[in-house]
């Protein structure tokens, strides 16, 4: 029933890094992206629809718990709701530690991406 | 028709299998993606994953108690051979099985569990008690809520943690266990009707008793000639049937400190 990505999501958060991973920078720019109305379902369909596949909410939620450790992003419970079984819903935002990281991450990149030579394959 | 529920039984290893902090609000967002229109299959794959995933977080997290639980579980084959060869030196399974059953077959199987968790709760002390010296809290209170933390885990798996030590025992040790507990009991037999009429005694039950202490007597000298296995040479022992005795006691030594841990994880978060 798992599939290999699951497999990898397993892998990636065997390693405990202090630097931010691929997948929690993408998880960042979501939970800014989707504002108040970030928590687990919206943010999984946010990464669905820019990666074009499927995501464990599973890995979504561990991710966020990291992120949220670390002090990048805080959570409150809303209400619980009956299309939800009766469960609150958790939600996200990211703190002012979490924006400078996101905003030093795009800088080292971007410095990176500029002085890169043109890719082989790659069409302008 | 599509069902308005999703699948009870991952529902439930959901609310009970993911271990750690509260996974309220992950059920109710699968539950809102399913009612949304996600398959049964897309929520099976969910719950198996995000089952994995805190799992390996977990065990991650509490890498020291996984490595003692393999460790101490190695040394299991070890300690059970060397108290079989002790109990054989002291006569002491033969003594079990002269007796009425059940007591035979009841001491000799509360011996062996009895002997296990010995075991067990000396590699918990052990475990624990550098930290409750460090600690300063080195008291017998301390120490009786490992033992007691054990308890869930021991009730689960009492059956295996006989069975499999036992089997491994009449694999490895046949000599030893010949003429113990429960295939020493099955010594004392009474004669087929072939065997009654063979015997052409006029005392026909004294020349059975005879022949059943000439019988104890050439099972006695096979287990004395016979070479004893060395205990320390089950240590790296990998047979299937090693491993099998090992895993009763690596499974209640992981779920004990286990539990200790997060017990204590918790004291001191409520404390911040």
């Amino acid at each position: 029933m798992l599939r290999a990505g699951d497999f990898f999501a397993i892998v990636e958060f065997m390693t405990d890094r202090s630097y931010l991973g691929e997948f929690e920078m993408m998880i960042l720019l979501a939970v800014i992206h989707l504002g108040d109305e970030a928590y687990g379902v919206p943010i999984s369909r946010e990464l669905e629809r820019h990666r074009g596949r499927d995501v464990a909410i599973g890995s979504v939620y561990a991710a966020l718990e990291r992120l949220e450790a670390k002090g990048l992003v805080a959570s409150s419970l809303g209400d619980p709701t009956p299309e939800r079984g009766g469960k609150a819903k958790r939600y996200f935002r990211v703190t002012e530690a979490g924006l400078r990281q996101v905003h030093e991450t795009r800088r080292v990149l971007s410095k990176l991406w500029r002085g890169l030579p043109e890719l082989k394959g790659e069409r302008p | 028709m599509r069902p308005a529920h999703p699948p009870a039984a991952a529902s439930w290893m959901l609310e009970h299998l993911i271990p750690g902090v509260s996974n309220e609000a992950l059920a109710g967002d699968l539950h809102e993606e399913f009612r949304a229109g996600r398959s049964r299959r897309w929520y099976w794959r969910q719950v198996l994953g995000a089952i994995s995933i805190r799992c390996a977080r977990e065990l991650l997290a509490h890498q020291t108690v996984l490595l003692f639980a393999v460790l101490w579980s190695m040394l299991a084959p070890a300690w059970l051979l060397a108290v079989a060869g002790l109990e054989a030196r002291m006569h002491l399974s033969e003594r079990l099985a002269g007796m009425d059953w059940p007591w035979s077959i009841v001491l000799d199987l509360g011996s062996l569990l009895a002997t296990n968790l010995i075991f067990l709760w000396a590699g918990i002390l052990l475990y624990l008690l550098p930290d409750l010296w460090i600690a300063g809290a080195l008291r017998f209170r301390a120490l009786s809520s490992g033992i007691r933390a054990s308890l869930p885990a021991v009730i689960v798996v009492w059956v295996a943690l006989i069975v499999l030590p036992k089997h491994f025992l009449a694999v490895s040790a046949p000599e030893i266990r010949a003429a113990t507990g429960v295939a020493g009991a099955s010594l004392v037999r009474t004669p087929t009707p072939r065997e009654a009429v063979r015997i052409e005694d006029q005392n026909i039950w004294a020349a059975y008793d005879r022949q059943l202490a000439a019988e104890h007597d050439e099972i006695r000298s096979r287990t004395t000639v016979a070479p004893e296995p060395v205990p320390h040479e089950a240590l790296l022992d990998l047979r299937m049937v090693t491993q099998a005795a090992r895993i009763p006691f690596f499974l209640v030594i992981l779920c004990t400190l286990w539990s200790v841990a997060q017990r204590q994880e918790g004291r001191s978060r409520s404390k911040v």
